[in-house]
């Protein structure tokens, strides 16, 4: 009897334990369907724990890259010449965006994220506008919010983790009013390649083969197509990036998983042997490192602005009815 | 903060290893990452064996909590 008292909790824990590491119940990566790629639930625990993480610290001290593309998109919304009454922040974090937004651009702005603890990590006295938080899941827009209801979406960072890109492009769209506007940023084309390509060939040599660690990255040459199949119209998309020098391999991993931006692909392993992180970090230093001793880690943001069909907008002519000839002008 | 207030701190054993790997055994990390630089475009398994093995030797020495005297 006192042997089996003695192991019964033993092996609860040894099960526990184990169970730790699985974070959600994937589904299976042998019979997905054709949109699925990224382990949503996983994300959101993720992004929750992040957020938590030493009463939220650590996950303002990483907030450098979301508060610089946030910047940025600002500059993109300025010289839209309307004010709006409602901005809908799609994907929005704890706001990085929003804080930005100016009472002379719009009145309210509705957040929605997946993640409620990154949501509610900043309090309403650092927003200049009336803010309203919903935590619903960004993927399933429509159930949130009605068609046809809002003048203006963005979405500041979170597309990249989207696994039916289309389809929320699609509802997007829906949700907009016509002659509404989608203003969107997301890492994409060759973002982090360095840790990519550190973190493949240190597998490949201690190993002998390769598993995904960074998120296949969407083009900016997909994002035209599935912005005009989603029916925006007017649209622009262009491509920037932000180099950030970091002291080492280990520095970059660990704030990516401050920022809740750990790997989140289906089917991904969860455990990286030390030998094979050593050698990544030798080879990122080998291969990308600069003079100075740092290393770089690249960010390639890929913007998009599309506007909702309406009646009222501005229409090429028909062909044939211009009056001047170009060749006069040249 | 130097380094060996910083290794015998308590952190956590991964960060220890970060940190000798980017430190203590810089030497021997340069040599493997120049290997695997000079062989990037045909890498098959063990194809830089022998420099991680002294990088490995190296890190491994570092993080051991014995003084290394007892070792030999």
């Amino acid at each position: 009897m006192a042997l089996v008292g003695c192991s019964a909790p033993r092996r609860l824990t040894r099960l526990t334990r184990s169970l730790a590491s699985v974070s959600s119940k994937p589904p299976n990566p042998h019979s997905v369907g054709p949109y699925q790629v990224f382990d949503r639930r996983a994300k959101q625990l993720q992004k929750d724990r992040a957020a938590v993480r030493e009463g939220g610290d650590r996950s303002r001290l990483v907030d450098y890259v979301r508060e610089e593309v946030a910047d940025r998109m600002m500059e993109r919304v300025m010289d839209i010449k309307r004010k709006f009454n409602t901005v809908l922040d799609l994907g929005s974090g704890p706001g990085h965006f929003s804080k930005m937004l100016e009472p002379d651009t719009t009145s309210k702005v509705v957040m929605i994220d997946s993640s409620e603890e990154l949501l509610n990590r900043d309090p309403d006295s650092e927003f200049e506008v009336e803010v309203q938080r919903i935590h619903a899941d960004e993927e399933h827009l429509l159930e949130t919010i009605p068609p046809n209801s809002q003048e203006a979406i963005v979405s500041c960072l979170s597309l990249h983790w989207v696994n039916d890109l289309p389809g929320v492009l699609i509802q997007i769209r829906e949700a907009l009013q016509p002659d509404g506007v989608f203003i969107g940023a997301m890492f994409g084309g060759e973002t982090l390649f360095e840790l990519r390509t550190a973190l493949q060939l240190a597998e490949l040599d201690r190993e002998g083969g390769i598993s995904p660690h960074v998120s296949p990255m969407t083009d900016t040459r997909d994002i035209s197509n599935l912005l005009g199949r989603a029916g925006f119209t007017l649209l622009t998309v262009d491509i920037d990036e932000i180099k950030v020098a970091y002291p080492s391999m280990w520095e970059l991993v660990e704030d990516i998983k401050d920022m809740g931006e750990g790997n989140a692909i289906i089917g991904r392993r969860h455990f990286i042997p030390r030998d094979t992180l050593a050698a990544a970090s030798a080879i990122y230093k080998a291969l990308h490192g600069s003079e100075d001793g740092t290393v770089p880690a690249t960010f390639q943001i890929i913007w998009m602005i599309g506007w909702k069909p309406s009646p009222t907008q501005p229409k090429p002519l028909e062909r044939g009815t211009g009056k001047t000839s170009l060749k006069d002008a040249l | 903060m130097t380094l060996k207030t910083v290794a015998t701190q308590k952190t956590s054993p991964l960060r220890r290893f970060a940190l000798h790997s980017t430190t203590t055994c810089a030497p021997q990390a340069e040599v493997y990452g120049k290997c695997i630089l000079a062989t990037y475009t045909d890498v098959s398994k063990d194809a830089c064996k022998e420099e991680f093995a002294k990088f490995g030797a190296c890190l491994r020495e570092a993080v051991s909590i014995y003084p290394s005297v007892l070792q030999y």
